[in-house]
């Protein structure tokens, strides 16, 4: 049916991002012990990093009214890594519940800052809230470059980790992070009307019969939730979050019913073709996934920005 | 019982009192302008009455109950607001924005019931925008989009239905349609309050009048009574002779 267009649309670029990622790396198609033990973890943990990212930029653009924002640009991702990086140094293992924890207790107080500054600011619905993102998330960036250069020892599997990027993907950690995201999925899903309120504004979500402070909070801490297992798995990967929405917007319209699962399982699949083609392009050479989607989300920003100027058509 | 009963409001943003012991209440059937000069506290009142905004003092209670009290759902089912103006960058349909009136009404998870649907169609119907229903709410003209959201407040079936200036930016087509859609709800037996800035289209239609004259002073009552010259140049601190004021209420 005309209605479901989208939905198959999204499901064969899925299909086919999955099959480019199982694909990919120099040894081709040749070794089935590398499909199956190296790139098939490794195809998954980008599926799924890049489906909780997709929901998460979803879920911030719904419930700030905003779509410049997303995990990434609010400082979500600074705030999840900072608190990895310091439970790595501290000894805390990455399949434990502390460190889930504090993962997202570091994604959860970085985006409240943010919203916080942007909220003093006066104005929520436009550049003050990318502004704030910036400023919390060079902070801890900054942070965190500055405990590795101090912590010698352990630093380069942690920059690589920083960069962002799915090489060594222990299977617990995949399984732990897979449930989160499903769970945050399906709690947001539950609750899509909502979302749908609140993109109209929050004085106007009021009035339609739903709480915004509440509201707020539940959509903040499901995507804090996403963003932290997708962290814990990847490290900080950029403007999936951002580009994702937008892109599924065009197929399948701005109402979070079908927006949620769209942006979902489109960033699974943009994610698992940026990691595939980092593997592909300069073998041996890994570029890591984080990098892959700098170049192609940092131009994409621009031209949302470009798009938003005063001049465009209306 | 009032549909709507306001009772000593008392709110300010500074020291200076905004509003100062505000008493009026509003019967089904009733339709109620509220005027004022810029500043004098008419948007603020409205988001007192629904409880978006807490008073400073006195109380609002919306077919008895207090609408701070209530579940966000119960007070959407009891009354609508339409504010000034409302703007999302995403390009929800006319029909999605309509539909979403049913948020207080619709349950999590499920869609919406075939119920929430001729709701929805009905308001559309009602407004002339059924026509419009697959349109992208941010390709319409302004008198458009103000329409979907006064839609939208019709698909919540609240018997109380409070506008901020719906009739502002509008040619004069518009007010006019719009100001005879408010008399229509109004004599269907909703009460409706609605802010304008214009006494002239208040006299369309409008049965009670609340004034609105800075510093908390205020006077409400019978629309023919409010709206005469003397009150009007009194409230905007204009001379009576103005010719802003129009020709007074004109009775019959």
């Amino acid at each position: 049916m005309g209605r479901n267009k989208p939905v198959t649309l999204l499901l064969l670029a899925l299909a086919a991002a999955a099959a480019f990622s199982l694909a990919a790396g120099p040894a081709g198609l040749s070794d089935p012990a590398v499909i199956l033990n190296l790139r098939l973890p490794r195809t998954l943990a980008a599926l799924a990093v890049g489906a909780a990212l997709g929901l998460a930029g979803a879920l911030f653009q719904g419930v700030l009214k905003n779509p410049l924002s997303d995990p990434y640009i609010l400082g979500t991702s600074s705030g999840a890594t900072a608190a990895a990086v310091f439970c790595f140094l501290a000894g805390v293992e990455r399949t434990s519940p502390v460190f889930f924890l504090a993962v997202f207790a570091g994604a959860f107080g970085a985006t409240f800052l943010a919203y916080w500054l942007a909220r003093v600011a006066g104005r929520l619905s436009d550049a003050s809230l990318v502004l704030a993102g910036v400023a919390v998330s060079a902070f801890l960036s900054a942070l965190v470059m500055l405990t590795l250069s101090v912590a010698r020892e352990r630093s380069f599997s942690l920059f690589y980790f920083v960069l962002g990027g799915l090489y060594a993907v222990e299977p617990r950690v995949l399984l732990a992070s897979a449930l989160i995201i499903a769970c945050a999925a399906a709690a947001a899903m539950s609750r899509w009307r909502a979302l749908d309120a609140m993109s109209l504004g929050e004085e106007k979500a009021y009035h339609l019969g739903a709480d915004p402070g509440r509201e707020r909070l539940i959509f903040f801490a499901l995507a804090c939730a996403a963003t932290s297992a997708a962290v814990a798995l990847g490290g900080t990967i950029g403007f999936v979050g951002l580009m994702t929405p937008h892109i599924v917007r065009l197929a399948a319209g701005p109402s979070a019913r079908r927006l949620l699962p769209a942006s979902a399982i489109g960033g699974a699949a943009l994610l698992a073709a940026a990691d595939a083609a980092g593997r592909a392009f300069f073998p041996p050479v890994e570029i890591p996934a984080g990098v892959i989607m700098a170049l192609a989300g940092a131009p994409f920003f621009m031209w949302l920005l470009w798009r938003r100027r005063p001049d465009a058509s209306a | 019982m009032p549909l709507l009963k306001a009772e000593g409001l008392t709110f300010s943003y500074g020291s200076a009192p905004l509003l100062a012991g505000l008493s009026f209440e509003l019967r089904r059937g009733d339709f109620m302008c509220v005027l004022g000069p810029n500043g004098s506290g008419k948007s603020t009142l409205l988001k007192l009455l629904t409880g978006y905004i807490k008073t400073r003092g006195g109380s609002v209670k919306i077919k008895g109950e207090a609408p701070g009290t209530m579940a966000a759902g119960r007070l959407a089912r009891l009354a609508a607001f339409v504010p000034s103006e409302t703007s999302t960058p995403y390009d929800f349909s006319v029909a999605e924005t309509v539909l979403l009136g049913r948020t207080g009404r619709a349950g999590f998870w499920r869609g919406y019931s075939a119920e929430d649907r001729a709701a929805a169609g009905l308001a559309m119907e009602e407004t002339g925008l059924t026509r419009l229903a697959p349109r992208s709410i941010n390709t319409l003209s302004t008198g458009e989009r103000q329409l979907v959201f006064i839609a939208q407040a019709l698909a919540q079936e609240a018997s109380l239905l409070l506008l901020d200036e719906p009739t502002s930016h509008l040619d004069l087509k518009y007010k006019a349609d719009i100001m005879a859609l408010l008399s229509r709800l109004a004599g269907r037996g909703m009460a409706v309050a609605a802010v304008l800035h214009e006494p002239a289209l208040a006299r369309l239609g409008c049965n009670k009048a609340l004034l609105l004259r800075g510093g908390g002073e205020y006077a409400f009552g019978p629309a023919a009574e409010m709206l005469t010259v003397a009150s009007l140049a009194r409230t905007y601190g204009l001379p009576p002779g103005s010719p802003l004021l129009g020709s007074g209420f004109a009775p019959g």
